[in-house]
């Protein structure tokens, strides 16, 4: 017998073939063509490498935190506290090397361990404690912002280790060393999100979590993962942004954690689980980095340019809803 | 499909529509000046400073700001798209001491001179990153407390005996400091018997300081006067103080901004020490112009402050009062 | 001895006594039905076999090996499958996934374990064909098939890895007249191949079509245990509403 038809066929065939092997949102791809084609006729410093090299500079922190958001999103949870244990993290790993003087490795780890272990709190308390994803990390938004200001008294701790420097401002051919961690990540994340069972339980429990259970998916153990890859994340975007300012900033990241929401939104990941990409979630990212940077090319003022951010997250879910329900209609 | 085509296009009509809102070329030198943000009439006043100081000097500039006066990466992004337009200098209002350093330094290397408005840099810390600064324009922040801490000691006597409140910035935040710092060190000179109870940060934010004035009064009911490091937070203040019944704790504000003036007239506010940031913006822009035509600028530039109370608003008669906006 | 024994479980929610002594067993190749009103503690007998609650006391023996203490993985790999009567797909994923759920194939690449869709949709293929169900494409998603076709996933995934006792919940209750003869067929195929069913219905009509034995839950307790050919409707109804 033969096989039965692979995919449906007609019109949308090619739009199939181009994202069924990664699952993104092919409106957001489309959104991110217009976007740039429409800064490049707007702006003549737009088309440029060093400019977007800049683009990818800027979405490099938020970038890292949107994957997270991804899987968290993708198992209809939320972690809202991200952005304050960026902050806390990259404080805990500048004091490491700052004031103890460890040698600059130890920094890293410390940096990425503390946002894990902040992340695996989150995950405790929401099996364990059985409190809603939502009120723990709310919780946690506020318990490591404050413990970030406890540690540095309020202030930037200024000046690290030259490597780590090199890790937020060097440029190995030419490209930020913050992009190329970006990628990196997101190449792992995109692997293990869609090509491993960690990944796959990661969206069936968004999906229906009872039926995760019911087929042996270990949900509660799952769940703490989640939450501390989340956190390991929000780690390592601490160590990005402290290494690219050069200074442990205990107010790092305010408000970060609904950007990386939007990003994971715009680029398809279901805000109420069960379906997530990495890529989508990047190209999401670089809708607003494009965004924000072509809007500050044309001297756009400050307040305008969040009303455009709130416009193109409505307009890319919105544009999602309707082609869904047009290829529905076939 | 159609109807995809249909709303691409109207999404590539949106951008535009905002892209042209803010357009402007030019072919002529640009100054680029980058603020904090511009929802504060403190950030308005300097605005408009640099705009009436470009004006008059004949320059180009353009002027970018962030959503918030915490959106700390933000503005360095901003920074470094704002180096893509090559302008002939950056005039730059930094969210904290550390944020830019990565793209002033840019700017220096492409030999771009970098001026630190309102005094946000600290001058140590840029060395150390090897950051070169034209020069430092703005307030003297120490010297404004000062004032402040001049003030209560004339209008409760010098032999005043109590207990006084602070309520600083946003902690971490060096102008913040420096207020609190210069209110402190000229109280103990000029009011010794004035002790300083608590000096706690208030983040800049008008409720959370009105939570502390309140707090404040519940262990300290004879509380004599409240110096705040802004005027938003003086305005949060002495409403706090009003509600609870006491009418005679004297509240000093920061910056001189124009609901401060409306309180001071309607006599709820007792004072504030005008930073002028409108002439900090003017005398900015003829700096750097001066600057780039080759003179010689001080390093440090202060703008003077004014203390502004019921009485001196009244009169109608310091001539600097023109500076306030 | 029998496939599987069940002596004497307790099982308790706070001070709600679910499962009261319950005991009964099924003999391999049988159809057994379990029947009894709502509340009358069979899903939680059904979760307590499966291993997703544990007995508080008693024993449950599966090919005389005991098996309470083991978690639902452990217990599917024993040969226990169950088909919710909410069939418990994923409803975003592919049938092929979903054939697969919990127990996927994988692949070795550079120590890492990857997920083999390849095999998997070609795997899942042969099991679609093999029942002769009407799903055309294992790449299509499990949420956008009919309710019959999505029965058929879940008892393609139920019959995929050799199951010894396949446990059925409501299995007939959303289908038309000819899916339910589907079902039906099925059950009566799979113990012609040996493997014993138990059955959990309302439709008393279909229990007396395929079951070989009826167990009658009440109140936490079994109450009647009897061969089809022994009993009759109107007795086991009245077990089932306590009238007798």
């Amino acid at each position: 017998m033969t096989a039965a038809p692979r995919a449906a066929r007609g019109g949308a065939n090619w739009r199939v073939r181009l994202t069924s092997g990664v699952a993104f949102r092919f409106e957001s791809l489309l959104v991110l063509a217009i976007l740039v084609v429409a800064m490049a006729a707007l702006s003549p410093y737009f088309l440029s490498i060093s400019n977007f090299l800049n683009i990818l500079l800027a979405t490099a922190t938020i970038g890292v935190l949107a994957i997270g958001a991804t899987f968290v999103i993708s198992s209809a949870g939320i972690d809202l506290s991200v952005g304050s244990v960026l902050g806390f993290s990259g404080v805990v790993g500048c004091l490491m090397m700052s004031n103890l003087d460890l040698p600059w490795p130890l920094g890293v780890v410390a940096c990425i361990g503390a946002g894990a272990a902040a992340g695996l709190v989150n995950g405790f308390l929401i099996t364990r404690g059985q409190i809603p994803p939502f009120i723990v990390t709310l919780g946690m938004l506020g318990v490591a912002r404050g413990a970030g200001l406890v540690l540095t008294n309020g202030l930037p701790i200024y000046g690290l280790p030259a490597p780590i420097v090199y890790l937020g401002q060097g440029r190995p051919l030419g490209v930020p060393t913050p992009v190329i961690i970006l990628v990196l990540t997101a190449a792992i994340a995109h692997l293990v999100l869609m090509h491993t069972r960690f990944g796959l339980y990661t969206q069936v429990i968004g999906d229906s979590e009872t039926a995760a259970r019911a087929m042996g998916v270990r949900v509660e153990r799952q769940k703490v993962y989640l939450y501390t890859l989340s956190g390991a994340l929000a780690g390592l975007a601490g160590l990005l942004f402290a290494a690219r300012v050069n200074a442990g900033d205990p107010t790092a990241g305010l408000n970060y954690e609904l950007t990386a929401v939007t990003a994971a939104i715009i680029g398809g990941t279901n805000l109420f689980g069960g379906r997530g990409s990495v890529v989508g979630t990047i190209i999401g990212a670089l809708i607003m980095g494009v965004l924000q940077n072509g809007l500050n090319l044309l001297a756009v003022p400050s307040f305008y340019q969040q009303m455009a951010i709130g416009a193109v997250l409505v307009l890319a879910v919105w544009l999602d809803r309707v082609n869904r329900s047009e290829g529905r209609r076939r | 499909m159609l109807r995809t085509m249909i709303l691409a296009a109207s999404c590539g009509a949106l951008a535009t529509a905002i892209a042209f809102g803010g357009a402007s070329a030019a072919d002529k030198p640009v100054y680029g000046v980058l603020m904090k943000t511009l929802s504060n009439p403190f950030w308005g006043a300097m605005e408009q400073g640099v705009r009436d100081g470009a004006k008059e000097a004949d320059v180009e500039y353009f002027l970018q700001a962030v959503e918030s006066d915490q959106a700390a990466e933000p503005q360095l992004n901003t920074c470094n798209t704002m180096l893509e337009k090559k302008p002939v200098v950056m005039i730059t209002a930094a969210i904290n001491s550390t944020i830019l350093l990565p793209c002033l330094k840019h700017a220096n290397e492409e030999k771009i001179p970098v001026i630190d408005l309102d005094n946000n840099l600290d001058p140590e810390i840029t060395k150390k990153a090897g950051v070169e600064v034209a020069f430092h324009i703005g307030s003297d922040n120490e010297a404004a407390g000062a004032k402040g801490a001049d003030y209560v000691a004339q209008t409760l006597g010098k032999d005043a005996k109590g207990p006084v409140l602070v309520i600083e910035g946003l902690s971490g935040n060096i102008t913040g400091q420096k207020r609190a710092r210069g209110f402190a060190n000229e109280l103990k000179k000029v009011a010794p018997g004035l002790t300083i109870v608590a000096s706690l940060p208030g983040d800049w934010d008008r409720q959370k300081a009105a939570n502390i004035a309140n707090d404040t009064l519940q262990r300290n009911p004879d509380l004599v006067a409240i110096f705040c490091a802004n005027d938003g937070m003086a305005l949060g203040a002495v409403e706090a103080a009003r509600a609870a019944g006491k009418d005679k704790v004297i509240v000093v504000g920061v910056d001189g901004n124009k609901d401060a003036v409306k309180s001071i007239l309607a006599g709820r506010l007792n004072a504030s020490v005008a930073q002028l940031p409108y002439l900090v913006g003017k005398e900015a822009v003829e700096n750097a112009k001066k600057l780039l035509a080759g003179g010689k600028v001080d390093e440090f530039i202060y703008v003077p402050t004014l203390v502004l109370t019921k009485d001196v608003l009244e009169a109608k008669k310091d001539p600097m009062l023109q500076y306030v906006k | 001895m029998s496939l599987l024994e069940v002596r004497d479980v307790y099982k308790s929610f706070g001070s709600i006594e679910a499962l009261r002594g319950v005991t009964f067993s099924v003999e391999a190749g049988s159809a057994t039905a379990l029947v009894g009103d709502n509340g009358a503690g069979k899903s939680t007998l059904m979760k307590t076999i499966t291993g997703v609650h544990r007995p508080d006391r008693g024993s449950i023996l599966f090919d005389g090996a005991r098996i309470d203490e083991l978690d639902p993985r452990g217990i599917r790999e024993r040969g226990i499958e169950m088909i919710y009567q909410d069939l418990a797909l994923a409803k975003m994923r592919d049938v092929a996934a979903n054939i697969f759920l919990g127990r996927e194939i994988t692949r070795n690449v550079l120590g890492l374990k990857l997920i083999d869709h390849k095999r998997m949709e070609s795997e899942a293929e042969k099991m679609i064909e093999k029942l002769g169900a009407r799903v055309k494409s294992v790449k299509q998603i499990a949420g956008q098939l009919s309710g019959g076709q999505q029965q058929s996933v879940a008892i393609a995934r139920a019959l995929t890895f050799n199951p010894k006792l396949v446990i059925m919940d409501e299995p007939t209750a959303a289908l038309a007249v000819r899916e339910i003869e589907h079902v039906l067929d099925l059950i009566r195929t799979l113990k012609s191949h040996g493997i014993a069913v138990i059955l959990i219905s309302h439709r008393l009509t279909d229990v007396f079509a395929v079951c070989d034995r009826i167990v009658v839950l009440r109140q936490g307790a079994v109450i009647a245990d009897d061969p089809t050919d022994k009993t009759s409707m109107n007795a086991v109804v009245s077990h089932i509403v306590g009238a007798a």
